[in-house]
C-alpha cells in the first residue's frame, strides 16, 4: 500500500513540482496517472521508491516512511522503470542487463537464473537472450528496461511513459502483460500521455496539473468530463466522443462510455429492441 | 549534488550592469582576478582580492548562484585546507583557500553572466576561427544537459539497487560502470544527431560569414576597465615596490 499525505517538493533552481499531493494506491489496484507535460507526475513516482524524499507531508510504503530506508532497500518492493531505456542500459548482453537488478538485491543464483529465465519468456525476449542492448530498436530497447526492473518481480510496480514509441501490437502486448501481472495480485501504476491505452487497461484514473491531484476515479467517469479534460490538456478518448455524440442525438443513450465494447453492446442492444 | 555545482556556471540572463557589459570586458576582470589571486600567497591582500572579486557578483545580483557554485566545492576546499595545513601551515593553507575562492569566484562571475552566444561573437572578433568558437560555446550549452542526464542515470540505476557506496575501493569504482557507458553512450548519439542536423542547416557552406550582432565597447565598459586596471597597478605595486608592509603579511595569532 502506498501513502501519500500532502506531499510538497521544490526542486533546487525553486520549481514547485508538487503542491499538497494525497493519495492512497491500495495493493493490488492498476492505477493510470495523466496530465499535461509538467504536471509533476515523474516527480511524485520518484517518491514511490525514494529517490526523492519528501520536504513536506509524507509516503508510507505498507508503513514504512520513504524517508527512513534507502532506495536499494526500497526496490525490492518497488520497481520503477524509467521513460528513456538509454538511461539505464549498459550491459554487453540482454541477459546481463537483466541480472544486474538480481545481483545487486543479493538473490541467491538459482534465483537468479530463474527470475532471469522467467522474464525474459514473459516479454517475450528470449531470442534477444545474447544481443547487444544497445543493437536493439527502440521498442525492443524498452522492453528490456521493464524486464531489467520486472525480474525483481516488484510488488509495486510503477512504468513512467511506457507506451512511447511502441507500435499498436506491442502496446496491446504490453497492456495485456502488466493487466496479467496485476491480477496475480500486484500493484501495476503506469504514468502516460495515452488515452486510448489508460481506458482500456487501467481501473483508476489519477489526474494531475501543476504538481495537484485534480481527479481521481474510474476512467468512464474521469475521461469524460470536459472540465477535467480541459484543465489538463487530455483528448478524451474516441469512444467516448462517440458515446458524447449519439446522446446528444438519440434519448437516454449513456455518454460516458469509454470502451469499444461496452459501446458496441449498447449499439446492439438497442438496434435490437 | 553534482547538478547544483555545474548549474552554478550556468548563464541566468538577468538585466545589470554587469550582465550587460562586453563579453571581452569580463574575459579582461576574470584574467586580472587570475593573475592577481596567483601572484600572492598570504592572507591579506588575497581578502582583499576576494572582496574586490564579490563587487561584480553583487552588482550582477547572483550572490545566491555563487553561494551554490562555493557550496559546490566544499569538499575541495576543506581537502586544500587539510592537506597544506600538514605541508605547511595553517596560514598558508588559510591563504590557498582563499586563492581558490578567488578564482571560483572570477569564474562564475564571467560564466552566470555571459551568455555562451556573446562569448563565441567576443572570441570571433577577437580572431578566434569560427569553428572553434561555435564548439566552445556548444560546449558550454551543454553542461547543464549533461549533468541533468546524469542525474537520471543514476536515479535509474539506483532504482535497479546500485549502491554507489557499497564495498571497497575497487568495488567503488566499478559501480561506477553502469552511470559511465549511459552517459557516454548518450552523449555520442547526441553529438552524431547535432552533427547531422547542422549540416542538414548547411553549416560551413559559406566560407566568410556575416554576422548579425557586432559587440561593442560602451562607455559602461570603459568605466569598469578603468576601475580594474586601478585595481590592478595597485596590487602590482603592493607586490613589487611594497613587498614587505608588516600589515600586508599579516598572520593568523595562533
Ligand atoms: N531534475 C529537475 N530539476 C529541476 N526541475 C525539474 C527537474 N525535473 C522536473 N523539473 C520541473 O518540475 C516540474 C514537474 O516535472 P515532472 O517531470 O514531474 O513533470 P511530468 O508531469 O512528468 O511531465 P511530462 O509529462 O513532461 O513527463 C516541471 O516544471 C519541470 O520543469
Ligand atoms: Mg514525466
Amino acid at each position: 500500500m502506498i501513502e501519500v499525505a500532502d506531499l510538497w517538493f521544490t526542486y533546487p533552481e525553486g520549481t514547485i513540482a508538487l503542491r499538497g499531493v494525497s493519495l492512497r494506491i491500495g495493493d493490488g489496484e492498476s492505477i493510470a496517472i495523466m496530465g499535461e507535460n509538467g504536471a509533476g507526475k515523474t516527480t511524485l513516482v520518484k517518491h514511490f521508491n525514494g529517490l526523492l524524499k519528501p520536504q513536506k507531508g509524507t509516503v508510507l510504503i505498507d508503513g514504512v516512511d520513504t524517508r527512513e530506508v534507502s532506495v536499494a532497500k526500497l526496490a525490492k518492493k518497488v520497481g520503477l522503470v524509467f521513460q528513456n531505456p538509454d538511461h539505464q542500459l549498459f550491459s554487453s548482453t540482454v541477459e546481463e542487463e537483466v541480472m544486474f537488478a538480481l545481483k545487486n538485491l543479493g538473490f541467491t543464483s538459482e534465483e537468479i537464473k530463474e527470475r532471469t529465465n522467467w522474464v525474459l519468456k514473459f516479454l517475450d525476449l528470449e531470442k534477444y537472450r545474447e544481443r547487444s542492448p544497445l543493437s536493439l530498436s527502440g521498442g525492443e530497447r524498452k522492453r528490456v528496461a521493464l524486464a531489467s526492473v520486472l525480474c525483481v518481480k516488484p510488488k509495486i510496480l510503477v512504468l513512467d511513459e511506457p507506451t512511447i514509441g511502441q507500435d499498436a501490437k506491442q502496446k496491446r502486448k504490453l497492456g495485456e502483460l502488466l493487466k496479467k501481472y496485476q491480477e496475480e495480485g500486484n500493484t501495476v501504476i503506469v504514468v502516460t500521455h495515452d488515452v486510448e491505452f489508460a481506458s482500456k487497461y487501467f481501473k483508476r484514473i489519477v489526474v494531475m496539473a501543476k504538481g495537484k491531484v485534480i481527479a481521481d476515479g474510474p476512467p468512464n467517469k474521469v475521461l469524460t468530463n470536459p472540465t477535467i479534460l480541459n484543465e489538463s490538456s487530455l483528448t478524451p478518448p474516441q469512444v467516448a466522443i462517440l458515446s458524447y455524440e449519439i446522446a446528444k442525438k438519440i434519448n437516454n443513450f449513456p455518454k460516458d462510455i469509454v470502451l469499444f465494447n461496452d459501446l458496441l453492446q449498447e449499439v446492439i442492444t438497442r438496434v435490437k429492441r | 549534488m553534482s547538478y547544483t555545482m555545474f548549474s552554478a556556471f550556468e548563464f541566468k540572463r538577468k538585466d545589470t550592469y554587469i550582465h550587460n557589459l562586453d563579453p571581452r570586458t569580463k574575459m579582461f576582470m576574470t584574467l586580472i582576478f587570475m593573475t592577481v589571486a596567483l601572484l600572492f600567497t598570504s592572507i591579506v591582500p588575497l581578502l582583499i582580492t576576494f572582496i574586490a572579486t564579490l563587487i561584480p557578483v553583487l552588482l550582477a545580483k547572483s550572490v545566491k548562484e555563487w553561494l551554490s557554485s562555493l557550496k559546490g566545492t566544499t569538499m575541495l576546499l576543506v581537502f586544500i585546507l587539510v592537506i597544506n595545513s600538514f605541508v605547511r601551515d595553517l596560514n598558508f593553507a588559510v591563504a590557498m583557500v582563499l586563492r581558490l575562492i578567488v578564482l571560483i569566484t572570477a569564474f562564475s562571475a564571467f560564466f552566470l553572466t555571459t551568455h555562451p552566444d556573446d562569448l563565441a561573437q567576443a572570441l570571433i572578433q577577437m580572431k578566434v576561427p569560427f569553428d572553434f568558437a561555435f564548439a566552445l560555446s556548444m560546449a558550454t550549452r551543454y553542461v547543464p544537459t549533461l549533468a541533468r542526464e546524469a542525474q537520471t542515470i543514476m536515479d535509474a540505476q539506483m532504482s535497479r539497487g546500485l549502491e554507489l557506496q557499497r564495498g571497497g575501493l575497487t568495488q567503488k569504482i566499478r559501480n561506477l560502470i553502469p552511470l559511465i557507458i549511459p552517459l557516454i553512450v548518450n552523449s555520442v548519439r547526441r553529438a552524431m544527431s547535432i552533427a547531422e542536423s547542422l549540416e542538414s542547416r548547411a553549416f560551413g557552406a559559406i566560407k566568410k560569414r556575416t554576422y548579425l550582432y557586432q559587440l561593442k565597447l560602451t562607455k559602461g565598459d570603459f568605466l569598469f576597465l578603468c576601475f580594474l586596471i586601478m585595481y590592478f597597478v595597485t596590487m602590482i605595486y603592493l607586490k613589487f615596490y611594497f613587498p614587505f608592509t608588516t600589515w600586508m603579511e599579516w598572520k593568523l595569532p595562533l
